[in-house]
Formats: C-alpha cells, structure tokens, sequence
C-alpha cells in the first residue's frame, strides 16, 4: 500500500526524466526500450514505473493507477486536468504547438474572411479553444498521426500540430503560421495520494523540482 | 439488448444492496443518536431552489424536465445539501440550532469520474444556526465517527479554508473572471500557471495566492501559512480556525491543504475532505456554507458533510452475515409453522421451501430443519 507507482511514455520522455528519477534516487532496473515489460522495477524496492502511451498517463494516474507521471502539457489539456495536481513544470520534452498549412496557402486571408476552416488535429480542444479566442470558425477533424498529410491530400486546410524541429513539416512542404502556445512536460500527482502517501511523495516531488533545468 | 442500463448506472445486486443498507442504518443510527433529525426532501424540485448559490458545475450536473402542472423546469436533485437548508430556513423556522440528517438517491448528468455512478447515494449531516468553530468540530467529530463506525481503516481528514482565498483574492482586486482561472489553477496546485498570472497582480497577494499552492501537510503548516501570507484580519481568523480545529481533536489523522478549496462557490469557511488508500479520490466531504438559506429568506450559519454510500460499500470490508435456516414445506403442518415463526421471531433468516424445491439459491443457508422422530431440530448443512 506505501509503494509508489510512476507513469511514464517512452522515448523522449522516458529518456529526459532519468536524470530527474536519479535525483530523487530512483533507477530503473530496465530500459523500456529493450524490454517488453509494461511494469519495470527500480533499485528502490517500493518504486515501480509503469510504462503508458504518453496520453493515457493522466488517466492511470487520475484513478490512481499511478501516483506519479510525467505527461506533456499538450496531454494534460486535452485531458482536462480533473483529480489532478500538476505542481512542477519540468521543462522536459520541450517543443511547440503550432498550426501549420500548405505552401502557399493564404493563411492569414483564410482567417479573416471568416470562412470556416477545416482543421486537422489530434489536439482537439487546445485547437478550439485556440481558434474560438480568434473568432475562427473552424471544422475539426480527429486523426491520431500524421496530421502532416490531410492538407497534401485534401482533407484539411490546415493542421495543429506539436513541432519541434520543424523538419516533418519542412519535408511535406508544410509551414507554420501560428504559435498557439509552448509545450514541456509536467509532474502530475493524484490528488489522494499526495495527501495518504505525503511522507514518500514529497521527497520525489522536491528532487524533481531541485533538479529541473530552470 | 432491453436488458441493458444506461451508461454509469447499475442495480445493486443482493450482496451489496445488503452492505449499502447495513452502511445505511448504522450511520442513520449514528446521527440519529446524536440528535440529527432525519428528514426526506423530494427527488424533484423546482431548478432555482436546486441551483441557489450553486456554481455553473452543478447546473451542468442536473438532469432538467419540464412539469406538466406548472410549466416550470423541474430539477432532479444532483446534491441534498441545498434542500436540507431549503428546509432549515424556511419550513422549520428554529431561532436555535437545528440538526438534520438525510439519505437518498441523487442524480447527475455527467459522472464525477469516468467509473462513478450516475446515481449516488448520498448521506450526510447539516448543523444549522451556530457560527463559532465548536460546530465545525462537532460535524468534523462526526464525520470521524461515521468513519469508525463503519470501519473504514486508515482514513485521512484533509482541512482547508476559503476564506484564506476570498480575502486574498479580493485584497488583489481581481475581475470574476481571473478570480474563477485563480481557484481553477489552485485546485490543480498548477504552480506553473499560477507563477505566470500571479506576477502581474499586485503585491504582496500575488506572491501570497501562489503560496497557497504550496501550504499542505502537517499542523506546522499554519504556522508557515502565517509568515507567508499578509496578515489581513479574515486570514488571521481563518489561521485561528483552523489551528484551534486541529488543536482540539489531536486523535484525529487531520491534515492541512489550504489550496483545497473544492466547493468554493457555496463554501465559505472550513472546507474538509476525506481519504481512504484504495479510492482515488475524497470518501466524503463536508464544510461551512453559511449563508445558503438566504435565498429561502433566511441566512444562517450552516456546516455539514455528506459521502456516497455506493461508493464506501465497495471500500468497506463484506460482513460475512450469519447463514439462513433452510425449512421445508409447512403446509398445513402447524407444529412446524409454529417452529419456523419462533426461529423467525428470534430474528434468524428462515426460507421455507416451496412443495418440489430442493434447495434454495438465494440466501446462503447454513443450517436446515430436520425432523428428528418427533423434533423439529437445526442441522447445519455440510458446505462442501
């Protein structure tokens, strides 16, 4: 029952926050990379990582599948944030939310007409709360990846989109017009377990923001 | 598919229909032995008297339909905790103080979590009509004791106080819009986002608001809360408050979160909540509301709690009940009828058997009536 549970994506994730789990003392017995297990112990026999896509980290620690997790701002917004704290910024996994369109297309005139625009994106409400604050009518379209080829093959006339080194956009002849906001990942806590498990919580949760690169 | 429930809705199958009335009496028979009356509001009401003093939230979680009679929007009651003030300030019209006790079905549109129920059942105690602290203690006692009584092990009180917030928010002069994105923050303990917008409000509030993010754990934090926070006289008192709680009930496992501000829009003094290893979120949750029966003309102090039986009977421990007495057909033999309404009498479970059954898949039976010559006696059944 004192264990401690930490959610975490691999890949970028995985790799930034390792440095901060070494902080907090905390080194994982396996990379997630090389071996299939989903549960990878630590040399701390009451910490456990538990290895999720990068979006459902909010919800296994929401319900209190995990105490911790390390979710992209990006994540929490399109989760919503309920029965969660998110007291750290640890300003891993940096990157940008963008909206990008098609070579040539008149972006700024598409918006000022006000004619509805199609949207392709896998960050649903960040692109409706974004284009509802300009005033923008827009049709949003789910995808789950490769947002890059709706507008190539007609689908969208744009797309939201994280970007980081711009290079897929570059390569598909895309290019970003709008900044909607800078990403990196948060620590999220469940709100329970910081008050039922303060004692071991803590010590985490202050190595971690000792240890973000400020 | 007629069989099947909508989404977030379920029957309560015997088992734990059983241990939800067992939670039910024994916390009843708590309050009621401490002097909350019980009382029955309506599943429907017109939706004003539902939604006073309520936020945007709760209006989002009534379901609403229209009432043929009248006209008007009926709500189904998404929260007692308004109707039983409904009730203290204006049917009972007590000048003193007034406890009630309530239990009973409410409805909500949108479950609190994706795997709650729809239909919780919630059950909670309200003191009307007293404003100094001894109130909060008793109702916090209370809560306590229901814990207890139900043996719900390793709980936690978690207190916190609105009124830190108001008087910092207000000593700041935010709009009500960047009040609502302060309290929204603060709940989540976003201290990022907290650090952004509270750069630009004046000092020392700004730094005090994202201070609060920061103030949980052990009684010292009251003592941290008054250094950091200015040392406005509504912070102070909520400061007294709070220590005196804490100070009184030192058997208690309370704590301090004072960036909990859950209910803010009807809360305004202590706010407490509960948890338990096992459920990730708050078992139940209670605080000082005073002033709720103003719309119903009459403003009093007020503080209660309430929790959801449906919930604490999955967190509580089975009580394996004593076995049933399987009995076979009386018919018209009276010396058995006559021995299975004695048994019954003693309150033991008697199912007599239809002519042709054989055995009963209800009530788990452990023992049968046997006739022995001319004896009607028990035999326990052999579970194998």
């Amino acid at each position: 029952m004192n264990g401690i549970t930490i959610a975490l994506s691999k890949g970028r994730i995985f790799d930034e926050t390792l440095p901060l789990l070494a902080a907090a003392g905390i080194v994982p017995s396996e990379n997630p990379e090389s071996s299939r297990k989903l549960i990878i112990d630590t040399n701390q026999e009451h910490v456990r990582l538990v290895i999720v896509r990068a979006s459902d980290v909010p919800t296994y620690v929401q319900y209190g599948a995990a105490d911790l997790g390390v979710a992209g701002k990006d994540v929490l917004i399109e989760h919503g944030g309920a029965g969660l704290y998110q007291p750290l910024d640890l300003n891993i996994a940096k990157c940008r939310m963008m909206v990008a369109v098609p070579e040539g297309f008149d972006y700024a005139s598409a918006v000022q007409q006000g004619a509805r625009l199609k949207v392709a994106t896998k960050y649903i409400t960040t692109a409706r709360e974004h284009f509802a604050a300009k005033g923008v009518h827009v049709d949003l379209i789910k995808l789950y990846g490769s947002m890059e080829l709706a507008p190539l093959v007609g689908l969208s006339d744009a797309i939201v989109d994280l970007v980081s080194s711009g290079a897929t956009l570059k390569a598909n002849k895309l290019v970003a017009v709008e900044h909607i906001m800078d990403i990196s990942s948060r620590l999220v806590v469940n709100q329970a377990a910081l008050k039922l498990k303060r004692d071991t919580l803590q010590p985490i949760i202050d190595a971690f923001a000792g240890a973000v690169e400020k | 598919m007629n069989w099947l429930l909508p989404e977030n809705l379920a029957d309560a199958l015997p088992q734990e229909a059983a241990q939800v009335e067992r939670l039910r009496r024994t916390v009843l028979d708590l309050f009621r032995g401490r002097g909350f009356e019980l009382v029955q509001p309506p599943m429907l009401e017109y939706l004003e008297s539902l939604l006073t003093g309520a936020g945007q939230d709760l209006d989002l979680r009534t379901f609403k339909l229209a009432d043929q009679l009248s006209g008007r929007t009926l709500g189904v009651r998404a929260d007692m905790t308004p109707q039983v003030a409904r009730i203290d300030a204006h049917l009972l019209n007590h000048q003193g103080v007034t406890r009630l006790c309530y239990c009973g079905s409410v409805l909500h549109t949108l479950p609190s979590s994706l795997a709650s129920s729809r239909e919780p059942i919630q059950i909670g105690a309200e003191l009307y009509g007293y404003a100094g602290v001894e109130a909060d203690l008793e109702i916090l006692r209370l809560l306590a004791a229901a814990l207890e009584r139900i043996e719900l092990k390793a709980y936690r009180v978690d207190l916190g106080h609105v009124g830190l917030f108001r008087a910092l928010a207000q000593a700041a002069r935010v709009t009500p819009e960047t009040e609502e994105t302060l309290f929204n923050l603060l709940q989540g303990k976003d201290v990022p986002g907290l650090e952004a917008l509270c750069a630009d409000l004046p000092a020392p509030y700004g730094a005090a608001l994202l201070s609060l993010s920061g103030l949980y754990g052990g009684a010292e934090v009251i003592d941290r809360a008054r250094t950091l926070l200015p040392a406005l006289p509504e912070v102070t008192q909520a400061l007294d408050t709070l220590a005196s709680l804490i100070a009184a009930v030192p058997e208690l496992p309370l704590s301090i979160d004072l960036s909990d501000l859950r209910g803010y829009h009807y809360h305004n003094g202590v706010v407490f909540a509960a948890y338990c290893p096992g459920y990730p979120a708050a078992v139940a949750l209670g605080g000082r509301y005073d002033g709720a029966g103003r719309s119903f003309g009459r403003a009093r102090p007020a503080t209660g709690f309430s929790m959801d039986l449906r919930e604490l009977a999955r967190l509580v421990p089975q009580v394996r009940s004593q076995g049933a007495v399987l009995a076979p057909h009386a018919g018209t033999d009276r010396r058995l009828a006559a021995h299975i309404a004695a048994l019954r009498e003693q309150g033991e479970v008697v199912v007599e058997l239809l002519p042709g059954e054989t055995a009963c898949e209800g009530p788990r039976c452990d023992r049968k009536l046997v006739c022995l010559g001319e004896q009607w006696i028990i035999e326990a059944i052999n579970e194998d």
